[in-house]
Order: C-alpha cells, then sequence, then structure tokens
C-alpha cells in the first residue's frame, strides 16, 4: 500500500509538459477524383515519409498531366507547416488546399515546431516516369559522400527509388560513429574494377559495442534497389530493406562481374563461431507483384524479399538448400565465385506468365540484391567476407 | 518487505498501550543520570531512489516503482550535554535501491561505448534499475523534544563498497518509442519492447564513491531498551561524475529508514 503511493507522490511532482521540438512531415497525401488515371496504382497518391527524406517525389505517368491538386500533409503534433510562395515567404499551408504541381513545379515546404525552436525544410513534386529501354548498366563510377559525409552513396537510374542504390550504411552509421567512410560495409574502390576503373566493394564488418548491445553483431555489405528505412534498423531490422522499385519491363537475365573471399570464422547470431561453415555471398533478381487482390501495396522486405507468394520471377546466385528449400550452411558452396574477377550470369525463372496489362501499369517491382553475407539480414555471417561488384548488365525482353 | 512494515506498526501501538502512562526523561539511558552517554543499535528497512530533482519535464509519467534491497544495520553512539541536548555519530550499513519505469520525452541521452557514440534526444519508456551498497556515517546534533520523542539531524558522509546502474529503453504503452539521433529534427530510430535496447553496461564506472547530505532521525522510545525510529537521508551530492555526458540532469539519493532500535 504504503509503495503504491509512491508513484502517485511522484506524479504529484510532475512538471508540466513542454512543447514538441519535432517538426516532421510524416506524410503527404494528394486527392484526385481518379487516381489511376495520372498515377499507376491508387495506392501512390499517399506516401509515408522516412524521418531522412526531405524530397518528396510523387511519379505519374508519362503521359499524364497535373495542375493544382488538394494535398494534404500529417506533421509532428503542434508543428506549424508554411508553403513558400514564388517570391521565398513562408505562408501558412491549410490541409487540403490545392498546391500548384503543374510541370514537375518543386514546391517547398517549411516545418516549424511546438516550440518555435526547430525547423525542417521539404519539397515535393509529382514528376513523370522516368523513361526507361528496360535493359540497365551499372559502372559504380558515380559515387560521393552522403549529407553527413560518414558514407558513400551510389547514383542509379532514375527509375530506382530516389535514383540511388540503397545499403545498410545509415544503420552501420548508428553503431558505429568511428567509422571513416571506407570502413564501412559498402564502399567505393577506385581503379578496383576488372577494367581498371571504380568497384564496388561490400564487406561484412564488425557493428562493435553498440552492435553487440542490441544482439546485431556484424553488418553485411549490402546494395539493392528500394528504400533503407533506418528507423527499422534496431526494432526490426529485417524490416528496414524494403526491396524493389516498380518497373515497366520483364527483366529475363543478369549478368556481372563478381569476385568473393569469405571471411576467416563464421558467426551465428549471438556470436558463435560455427565450425564448418563457409560464408556466401548473394546476388538476386526479383521481380514480383506490387499490389494485393483489394488494391494495397505489397512491399517485399527483408522477411520474404526471396519467399514471397507474391514473387513471379527469381534469379539467384547458386546456394545449397535444405530439403525444406530454407538456406543450408556449408562447407562447400557453390556459387563458383573466387577471389579473381570473373563474369556471372544469372538468368531469371519465371513461375507464371506475367499479364501484359499489368506490367504496363508498372504492376511488378523489380528487385536487383547483393550481400557479402547470404545470412546477413540474420546477422550471420563472417566477417571480413568481402564481395566486388562490378559492370552489372539486367537485360529486359 | 509487507511484514516489516506490519512488524513494525504493530510494536509502536504495542509500545504505546504499555508505556503510556510512565513517561520519564531518565528513561531515555539506562546509564545513570542525563548528561551521559550511550549505544544505539538499528535496524531498518530503507525504501527511497535516486532522483533528478526537481524531476525534470522530461518525466512524464512514472509507471512503477519497486525498491530493491532494503536493508540497514548501524549503529550509533550519543553523548548527552544537558537534559535535552548532544551529539551523536554513527555507521550505518546499507543495501538499498529502486527499479523505476517511466515515460519520458525529448530525453537527452549521450551513450559512450569503447569510443563509439550515440547520442539524441528519446521519447518512449525508460526503465531503471540502480542498487547500492555502502555505509553511512552521520554526525547529528540530538535534541530531546519530550520523554518520548528525540530528533537529531546533521550532515552524513555516504561510502559506497559497490553500485549498479542499468536499464533498458523501448516503445510506451502508445506504442510510441523513438531516438532522435543528435537533435530532434535527426534520424528517428525506432524502439520496442521486443528488442529494447539496454543502457551500457559502463554506468556504474561513472558513479561517485562517495555522496555528502543531510540526516534528520527521529526516535521514540517505546521502551526501556527499545525504540522506534524513522530516518531520512538526503543526498545533496550527484550521484554522477562530473564529466558524465550520458544524463544530463543531477541526481540525489534519497532514502528513508524505518526500523527498531535498542538502547544499551
Amino acid at each position: 500500500m504504503a509503495l503504491a503511493a509512491v508513484p502517485i507522490l511522484l506524479a504529484s511532482c510532475i512538471p508540466a509538459e513542454e512543447p514538441n521540438t519535432e517538426c516532421d512531415i510524416e506524410a503527404v497525401s494528394l486527392h484526385l477524383e481518379s487516381p489511376t488515371d495520372i498515377f499507376y496504382h491508387d495506392y501512390d497518391t499517399m506516401q509515408t515519409v522516412i524521418s531522412t527524406e526531405t524530397d518528396i517525389e510523387f511519379t505519374i505517368r508519362s503521359y499524364a498531366n497535373v495542375q493544382s491538386i488538394p494535398t494534404t500533409l500529417r506533421i509532428t503534433e503542434g508543428a506549424t507547416a508554411y508553403i513558400k510562395s514564388a517570391d521565398g515567404t513562408d505562408v501558412p499551408f491549410l490541409n487540403g488546399s490545392a498546391v500548384d504541381f503543374s510541370n514537375e513545379k518543386v514546391q517547398r515546404f517549411h516545418i516549424v515546431s511546438e516550440d518555435k525552436a526547430w525547423s525542417r525544410d521539404y519539397t515535393i513534386s509529382v514528376v513523370h516516369e522516368a523513361p526507361s529501354e528496360g535493359n540497365l548498366f551499372f559502372d559504380f563510377e558515380s559515387y560521393a559522400l552522403d549529407a553527413s559525409g560518414k558514407y558513400y552513396v551510389w547514383d542509379a537510374p532514375e527509375v530506382f527509388t530516389d535514383g540511388q542504390w540503397k545499403n545498410g550504411n545509415p544503420g552501420f552509421k548508428i553503431s558505429k560513429s568511428s567509422a571513416k567512410p571506407l570502413e564501412y560495409p559498402s564502399t567505393p574502390v577506385a581503379n578496383g574494377g576488372p577494367d581498371g576503373s571504380a568497384c564496388i566493394k561490400l564487406e561484412t564488418c564488425d557493428t562493435g559495442p553498440f552492435g553487440r548491445m542490441v544482439n546485431m553483431r556484424i553488418a553485411s555489405g549490402s546494395l539493392f534497389n528500394g528504400i533503407f528505412d533506418v528507423g527499422n534498423a534496431l526494432t526490426d531490422a529485417l524490416k528496414a530493406t524494403q526491396f524493389g522499385t516498380p518497373y515497366l519491363h520483364k527483366p529475363v537475365m543478369l549478368r556481372a562481374w563478381l569476385s568473393y573471399e569469405p571471411g576467416s570464422v563464421f558467426q551465428d547470431r549471438d556470436g558463435n563461431t560455427v565450425e564448418g561453415v563457409i560464408d556466401e555471398p548473394d546476388v538476386y533478381v526479383v521481380f514480383y507483384r506490387n499490389e494485393d487482390a483489394e488494391g494495397n501495396k505489397v512491399q517485399l522486405d527483408g522477411n520474404d524479399v526471396l519467399s514471397s507468394p507474391y514473387i513471379v520471377g527469381l534469379g539467384r546466385l547458386p546456394h545449397n538448400y535444405n530439403a525444406d528449400g530454407t538456406d543450408q550452411l556449408s562447407a562447400n558452396p557453390i556459387h563458383g565465385l573466387t577471389n579473381q574477377w570473373q563474369e556471372v550470369t544469372i538468368p531469371v525463372e519465371y513461375r507464371a506468365e506475367l499479364d501484359a496489362n499489368i506490367l504496363q501499369n508498372k504492376g511488378y517491382s523489380l528487385i536487383i540484391g547483393f550481400a557479402s553475407s547470404w545470412g546477413g539480414a540474420h546477422f550471420k555471417g563472417a566477417i571480413g567476407s568481402k564481395f566486388l561488384i562490378d559492370n552489372v548488365q539486367l537485360f529486359c525482353e | 518487505m509487507k511484514h516489516i512494515i506490519y512488524t513494525i506498526a504493530a510494536l509502536f501501538f504495542f509500545a504505546i498501550s504499555v508505556n503510556a502512562q510512565e513517561d520519564s526523561w531518565e528513561k531515555w539511558g539506562p546509564t545513570k543520570g542525563l548528561k551521559s552517554g550511550g549505544f544505539i543499535a538499528r535496524a531498518g528497512y530503507v525504501i527511497g531512489g535516486t532522483t533528478p530533482l526537481p524531476l525534470p519535464a522530461e518525466v512524464r509519467k512514472i509507471n512503477g516503482f519497486r525498491p530493491r534491497g532494503g536493508v540497514s544495520l548501524g549503529i550509533d553512539g550519543y553523548r548527552m550535554f544537558s537534559k535535552r541536548w548532544g551529539i551523536s555519530a554513527g555507521a550505518h550499513f546499507f543495501w538499498e535501491g529502486f527499479h523505476t519505469d517511466a515515460d519520458v520525452k525529448n530525453y537527452y541521452v549521450w551513450l559512450e561505448q569503447e569510443g563509439e557514440i550515440t547520442k539524441g534526444y528519446f521519447t518512449g519508456t525508460n526503465v531503471t534499475n540502480t542498487e547500492m551498497w555502502g555505509v553511512t556515517l552521520p554526525l547529528l546534533a540530538t535534541f530531546r523534544m519530550s520523554p518520548r520523542w528525540n530528533v537529531s539531524a546533521g550532515p552524513y558522509l555516504s561510502l559506497y563498497f559497490d553500485q549498479t546502474f542499468s536499464g533498458e529503453v523501448y516503445d510506451n504503452s502508445e506504442g510510441i518509442g523513438y531516438l532522435r539521433e543528435d537533435k530532434p529534427t535527426g534520424t528517428k530510430i525506432l524502439m520496442s519492447r521486443e528488442n529494447p535496447t539496454p543502457y551500457p553496461d559502463n554506468f556504474p564506472e561513472k558513479m561517485q564513491p562517495v555522496a555528502v547530505g543531510i540526516e534528520i532521525a527521529f526516535d521514540w522510545k517505546a521502551m526501556k531498551h527499545l525504540n522506534v525510529f524513522g530516518l531520512l537521508d538526503w543526498g545533496m551530492t550527484d550521484i554522477w561524475d562530473r564529466n558524465f555526458e550520458a544524463i544530463t540532469f543531477k541526481m540525489y539519493p534519497i532514502y528513508a529508514t524505518l526500523g527498531v532500535a535498542y538502547r544499551y
């Protein structure tokens, strides 16, 4: 009884709540009578905005045109939204008011926190689908440090989300603040490619004391298209990697220059050495249906990137599998890669015929993914496994 | 724990009913005369917490509080200079601590391990556990208010033999739990109770080995040799090293002891 009184006693000493300091756009919705005339999917009119994103783009059909669209922002409680007028002044933004998105106009928004001490700038625009022939080629020559200056990012074709390759580097930054840009899991190697130009290196790294604290001891080097939502990196790492970009062409084959050297000691999630297992890299091309029967978005992540029932086509580097289809850790990998460069071809095998109408309406999404440890999503692998990648070509029908 | 409280309460009422009629100043000490000294052996139950004062606005709600440890054994020596006034000094060995579960908002954290630093503003549930073993050395002025009541007050010094300070952060009951890295506009990193983030295990290394504070003690003469007492140790020094950046506010140990004492 006496003890139960303590929290009540303490509760009476709790000072008044201070105003919020955050000032995020959490989601943006555009309101249209018949969205699919303009957009590919109904769900394309609403975007949730992850905390690291400030340039919000809506992609519409290449032939569609928009004018002013009623727009709703979901922002941090208590914060105030302003839209910048043509002369640069902030005008309070009322949810539901029409915003001129004609001719790919970039509209600038300014969000001020409830306590007025913090603010963030955002842009919102509606852009046309980038024209694409289907076939893609990546030489990894175009890279730069990210805005924080801590790790590298690589340009990808505009058809990929944000026009960039994604990887786990932003997550590694949380655990290993002291790491230099070239000590991250995904790094460029100038003059490292088979042709003497730059290539990309994925290396499985130790995540240090904070990684051990949350039982995520290693970070596999990774490279994929889609979204890396670093916000989920601690709670549900498999959800952080949101794979794929809607794609208008049917991929049939991936060709890439690869070389691989496994790290010497394979470890499980708890950091215990597993004898008799050699680490393996992973490469996969996945084509999947991105909308369910009810019209909801289907987004593959680390949980189901290779096992989702929405997958229609799959190509993967050869591995040993258990009888039930799960990954088999083994001492005899069959991927065939060595520490010498070689050109590898991975065909995409289809489980079903694609629906041409769905394909034309961006109803399928393409994933190209690489990892230096194939068990990396579950924090299994060998520290020091090195996977070099260059001149990746995707062939489409 | 509850037993101890009930026992103390029972003793208290028993003492009142037995001795109510024969209050006498002489009975304060078995030793002859009023200007003499003696010893008091004390055994008590300790309850309290280590807390910032006043509570910072970052703390929004205390969901739970549970004492840990809670044992104090000590001895005091006293000397009276007059009928009412004297001094007292002693050594109280203690094992005390607590567990709290609190909702916080915008709580600045700065975690450092092996040169790696994570810092930012946390909103969610913060669980703290601390235990301390040590000895408190009070030096008190003692004043006899009546034939039955005695009050003592003065400074004390606590020496800690061992201290633990651990905890974890995760989402609150509404599912809100996240760190904004560096600043309120930084990367939002979600936290959940399925995968809570513990405090680094180096926190106890950042704790001060000594504390200074004020003790106030009330003794009630229950029987010829037996006192019932309650005392409060109010820490005046921060438990953390001055250069410890993980916790931005000062925290003070404030513990009360309730128990019985035997007078020699």
